[in-house]
C-alpha cells in the first residue's frame, strides 16, 4: 500500500479532501495520515500530494510483514515467550535476564 | 444628535454629504450599497467613478454589521467574538497564543530541496532499470558463449569469438552501472535522512499550528461570552424600540431575530467606520440620528435594498 503521511495544515487539508472524493482509493485514514490502494490511480493520487506540498508530504509504500522472513527467529520467539509471560507486569529487560532472548538495547541496534 | 464622529462621503458627481449620519435619500446619484461599503472598507483614494469615504478604516466588527436592513445574516458567536476584541477582552489565551506564535517565529524547518531530492529518485530509478537490463543482457550473452563453445567445431571459433567480446563488453557496461547504481543509492539514501530529520520540525510547526487554532477559538468563545450579557441588554432595548412594530416595518419588511440580533451587536461594538442602514430600519428606530445615538455609530442612510455583507 502507499502510505501518506502529511506535515502541514494545507497539506492535510488537501489529503482530507483527496480521501472525501476517492473512497474506492483509500483503504485507511488515521487524522494526517492515510493508506491508499497500490494501483496507478493510488500511485497518481500520492504524486499529486507531493507535486503540491513538496516536503509536507511523505510517501512511503508498505508491504506487509511477515515475521518468519522479515524478523531473526530469536527476536519472534522471545516476543512470543514474552506475549505469554506468567506475571503481565514484568519489564521485558527483568523478563530476558538470565534466558537466551535478546537484550532490547541489542535489538534497538540491530537493523533488519 | 449623535456623539458619533462625523464621516465625508463623496459621491461620483462631486456632490459631499458629511456629519455622523449621512442621508443619502435625497442624492441624484443612484449608489449602491456594495459601492459605499467598498468605500468604506478601502478607504481614499478610490476610482474617480466610485463614491469615496472619509472616515476611519473599520475593524472586524464592521463587516459582520456593515449594513443593517431586514434580509441581513449574521454570525452571531463570530460578531460578538469581534466586539469582544474590539472592547479589548483581555482573556488567558492570549499570553498563551503570543508563547505559542513565538515558539512558531523561533521554529526553522531545515530546508531539504525537494527538487535536488526528486533528481536523486529519478537518478536511482534509472540506475536500478540501467542495471536490471545489463543484468539480463549478460545472462543472455553468456548463454551465447557457452551454446558456441559447445558446438565444438573449428569453423565456429571466430563466433565463440564475436560472443566472447560482447560478453565482455556488456559485463564491463554492468560493472560501470552497477557502480552507479549504488553511488545513486547512497545519495538518495543520504537525502531522504535529511528529509526525515526535517519532518521532526515540520510535525512540531504542525503541532504548534494546530494549538494556535485551538486556542484562537477559545479566545473567540471567551471574548464572545464577556460581551454576552451586554448584548443581550441591547437586545432587549432594540426589541422594545421596535416594539409596537413587531414584525413588520415599513413597506412590509419584518423586523427578524437575526436584523435585532445585528442591532444589537451594532449598539454594543465601538464602531468608527460608518454603518450602512435601511432607511425602513432608521424610521423603525425613530429616523436617522435616533438610530445614529442608539448605534453610537456614523451612518449612511438609504441607497439600494441589496444587502451586503
Amino acid at each position: 500500500m502507499l502510505l501518506v503521511v502529511t506535515y502541514s495544515r494545507r497539506a492535510r487539508e488537501t489529503l482530507r479532501n483527496v480521501c472525501r472524493s476517492h473512497e474506492e482509493t483509500v483503504v485507511r485514514r488515521f487524522g494526517r495520515a492515510a493508506l491508499l490502494r497500490e494501483t496507478e490511480y493510488g500511485a497518481f493520487l500520492a504524486c499529486r500530494l507531493r507535486e503540491r506540498h513538496a516536503g509536507d508530504v511523505q510517501l512511503e509504500r508498505t508491504e506487509p510483514f511477515n515475521e518468519f522472513a522479515d524478523a531473526p527467529d530469536a527476536v519472534r520467539e522471545a516476543a512470543v515467550d514474552y506475549a505469554h509471560r506468567d506475571s503481565p507486569h514484568t519489564p521485558y529487560g527483568r523478563f530476558a535476564a538470565g534466558t537466551d532472548h535478546p537484550d532490547a538495547d541489542d535489538m534497538r541496534g540491530s537493523e533488519l | 444628535m449623535s456623539d458619533a464622529p462625523a464621516v465625508l462621503v463623496r459621491l461620483p458627481d462631486g456632490s459631499t454629504f458629511e456629519g455622523p449620519v449621512v442621508d443619502l435619500r435625497g442624492a441624484d446619484a443612484d449608489i449602491s450599497p456594495a459601492a459605499i461599503r467598498d468605500a468604506i472598507r478601502t478607504g481614499c483614494p478610490t476610482r474617480p467613478d466610485r463614491p469615496t469615504v472619509h472616515a476611519p478604516l473599520p475593524t472586524r466588527v464592521h463587516r459582520h454589521v456593515c449594513h443593517l436592513a431586514p434580509g441581513i445574516t449574521v454570525d452571531r458567536h463570530a460578531a460578538l467574538a469581534a466586539v469582544g476584541a474590539a472592547r479589548g477582552v483581555d482573556t488567558p489565551h492570549c499570553t498563551d497564543l503570543g508563547g505559542v506564535k513565538q515558539s512558531l517565529r523561533k521554529l526553522s524547518v531545515p530546508t531539504v530541496d525537494s527538487a535536488d531530492l526528486r533528481a536523486a529518485r529519478r537518478r536511482a530509478a534509472a540506475a536500478g532499470s540501467a542495471t536490471e537490463r545489463l543484468r539480463e543482457r549478460v545472462a543472455t550473452l553468456r548463454g551465447r558463449v557457452e551454446a558456441r563453445r559447445d558446438d565444438g567445431t573449428e569453423s565456429r571459433d571466430d563466433g565463440v569469438a564475436e560472443a566472447e567480446a560482447a560478453l565482455s563488453e556488456a559485463t564491463r557496461e554492468l560493472s560501470e552501472a552497477s557502480t552507479e547504481r549504488v553511488a545513486a543509492a547512497q545519495r538518495l539514501a543520504a537525502l531522504e535522512e535529511r528529509a526525515r530529520q526535517a519532518r521532526d520540525t515540520r510535525e512540531n510547526r504542525l503541532r504548534l499550528e494546530d494549538r494556535a487554532e485551538n486556542l484562537r477559538r477559545a479566545r473567540r468563545a471567551t471574548r464572545a461570552d464577556a460581551v454576552e450579557p451586554a448584548f443581550h441588554d441591547a437586545r432587549s432595548r432594540v426589541e422594545s424600540a421596535l416594539n409596537g412594530r413587531s414584525g413588520a416595518l415599513d413597506g412590509g419588511v419584518t423586523a427578524t431575530a437575526t436584523l435585532c440580533d445585528a442591532l444589537a451587536i451594532a449598539a454594543i461594538a465601538p464602531l468608527c467606520a460608518p454603518v450602512i442602514v435601511d432607511p425602513e430600519v432608521a424610521t423603525a428606530l425613530g429616523g436617522p440620528d435616533a438610530t445614529a445615538t442608539r448605534l453610537n455609530a456614523p451612518l449612511v442612510i438609504g441607497c439600494g435594498d441589496t444587502v451586503v455583507r
